[in-house]
């Protein structure tokens, strides 16, 4: 490596860039959580009276659910069909894998919508699910106590096969002479798979579970569009994303609106520290 | 491979151009009609949605490859003093999940007076750190520091290495990243949400806002009427077919450029 101050002339664009949609934002963001809406220093009293806004812990409330219930999937799913499509023949796996992939090309707002036909009973092709859920209208299918699962279920639709092509990648990583060497000791394939297999890649679990745990907390496009889908007033404030969204236009509170976000990103900063400072996959060369 | 690449650069461009460009008329001729039934399925609105998803992340994956490639190759090859906290940081935000920044970017465009700007969405979309990331892996091997060692010995000026050398092998892990980039802001729904919907700016819509504007039942179904029944502003058969569309190019660039997508190449990555 040169010691050559010509460096700066290669990162210096995209630093540029980093400083006005990464950098800035977030300072001006912070700087908004601290001012009162006369422009004053005003402390932590935004944070304070957004915490205790009465839609602020059902919002993290209705999250926690839905995280607890998606990285339950993600953990059991992932790491399970990985675990299978690696003990198969590659070509059959490489087609399973694209088909699990494939809904990542919708993720967003048509996943959702894609969604609420599957959940209305009038059209979707699991009707007969539905039904023999006792759900007769999609009022039945999205009422609220059903929403974390719901939301579960479109996430981990339009997710999981990013991530079992990240888990597959790991798994195939593992030098075939470990698994001649645990097949020759007599360990069947279970036992390869639990007492080898996962152990080795335990780093890419913690990965995906923080990375999720991250992601999920951002909520906003599922419970947004099933709120425009009944009208709106059902759970606009649902997620805490979306009670940031609804603050800063509805209220015009853009000063309450940063201190959530702000605490949404201290969330994201401190998952992505721990991913980085913990899981040892991101290592930076001297 | 490297050595493949090698050739690539070296072979004499004329020759190549031509065939390229007799077989890019051939594939108008072959792509045309079929492309012509798309588009005129989907019809009116519903184009201006398809060539602003076009034009955003088109625009977006342009400026994350100008800016991550040189970015990645000045961090792999060269020690400047803040490197070591350049890169930790690139990673940092890399894995900060994209929707943590829409609300600041908000804030910051509405007091740019930037909120019914394309760059509004277009600026963030070309912010990639992971980019960044993919292509600092890519060049810091100890294979690549010797072609540079190579070429510097021979006389080439810090420029002419990155333009003669760095750019020409760069090309799979450039499209890795343009595709990844692509399909990132391709089904982007928070970002133009905030920044176009919020002010009913319809007419920077891309497809992911025309199709939630499927479900804007304001008209006239009431509360507990909209929750019986799904209302779409068209019939069901139009929304799924706009939910095609929205796959479609994903699919397209996935087989275009899965070469370089394959599962053997993110292995390398991620190894």
């Amino acid at each position: 490596m040169r010691p050559r101050k010509t460096g700066y002339l290669f990162v210096a664009p995209y630093v540029l860039l980093m400083l006005v949609v990464g950098i800035y934002p977030v300072i001006y963001a912070v700087h908004l959580a601290f001012t009162s809406l006369s422009a004053h220093f005003s402390g932590a009293r935004n944070f304070v009276r957004s915490w205790q806004n009465p839609e602020f812990l059902p919002a993290f409330a209705h999250v926690g659910i839905f995280l607890a219930i998606w990285l339950t999937a993600l953990v059991v799913f992932v790491v399970g069909l990985s675990l299978i499509l690696h003990s198969l023949d590659r070509r059959i796996s490489a087609a399973f894998r694209f088909v699990f992939y494939l809904p990542a090309a919708l993720a967003g707002a048509a996943s959702v919508v894609l969604w609420l036909f599957m959940l209305e009973p009038g059209v979707s092709p699991w009707t007969f699910v539905l039904h023999w859920l006792g759900y007769d209208t999609l009022g039945d299918s999205i009422a609220s106590g059903h929403l974390p699962m719901v939301f579960a279920v479109i996430a981990f639709w339009s997710g999981a096969g990013s991530w079992i092509v990240v888990m597959y990648g790991a798994l195939a990583t593992i030098p075939p002479g470990v698994l001649e060497a645990a097949r020759l000791d007599g360990a069947g394939p279970w036992r390869t798979a639990v007492r080898i297999k996962l152990p080795l890649i335990k780093r890419w679990v913690a990965y995906m579970v923080i990375g999720a745990f991250a992601a999920g907390t951002q909520l906003f496009a599922e419970p947004q569009l099933v709120s425009e889908a009944v009208g709106g007033f059902l759970i606009q404030t649902w997620s805490p994303n979306q009670l940031a969204y609804y603050l800063s236009f509805q209220l015009d509170n853009f000063n309450f609106a940063a201190a959530i976000s702000v605490d949404l990103l201290a969330i994201a900063l401190i998952s992505a520290a721990v991913i980085l400072l913990r899981t040892g996959l991101f290592r930076v060369s001297d | 491979m490297w050595a493949r690449m090698r050739r690539v650069a070296r072979r004499g461009a004329a020759g190549q151009t031509a065939s390229l460009l007799v077989l890019s008329l051939m594939a108008v001729f072959f792509a045309v009609p079929i492309v012509w039934a798309v588009l005129e399925a989907i019809g009116g609105t519903a184009l201006h949605w398809l060539w602003n998803s076009a034009f955003y992340s088109t625009a977006g994956a342009a400026i994350a490859v100008s800016l991550c490639i040189p970015a990645g190759y000045g961090l792999a090859t060269h020690d400047f003093p803040g490197r070591r906290p350049l890169l930790i940081l690139t990673i940092l935000v890399m894995l900060i999940p994209p929707n943590a920044l829409v609300l600041p970017l908000f804030l910051e465009a509405h007091a740019a007076h930037l909120l019914s700007s394309p760059l509004a969405v277009i600026l963030p979309y070309g912010f990639y750190p992971f980019g960044v990331y993919l292509a600092y892996l890519y060049f810091n091997t100890p294979r690549f520091r010797v072609l540079l060692q190579t070429a510097r010995t021979d006389g080439c000026s810090e420029w002419q290495v990155f333009k003669r050398i760095a750019m020409p092998l760069s090309v799979p892990v450039s499209t890795l990243i343009a595709f990844l980039n692509f399909l990132a802001s391709w089904t982007n729904f928070f970002l133009p949400w905030v920044m176009y919907w919020s002010f009913g700016t319809t007419s920077r819509y891309p497809l992911a806002l025309g199709i939630a504007q499927q479900l804007d039942t304001t008209s006239g179904a009431s509360f507990f009427g909209a929750l019986v029944k799904l209302h779409t502003a068209s019939p069901p058969s139009y929304v799924a077919l706009l939910i095609l569309v929205t796959c479609a190019p994903v699919l397209i660039v996935f087989a275009l450029a899965q070469r370089w997508i394959g599962s053997s190449q993110l292995q390398g990555v991620f190894r």
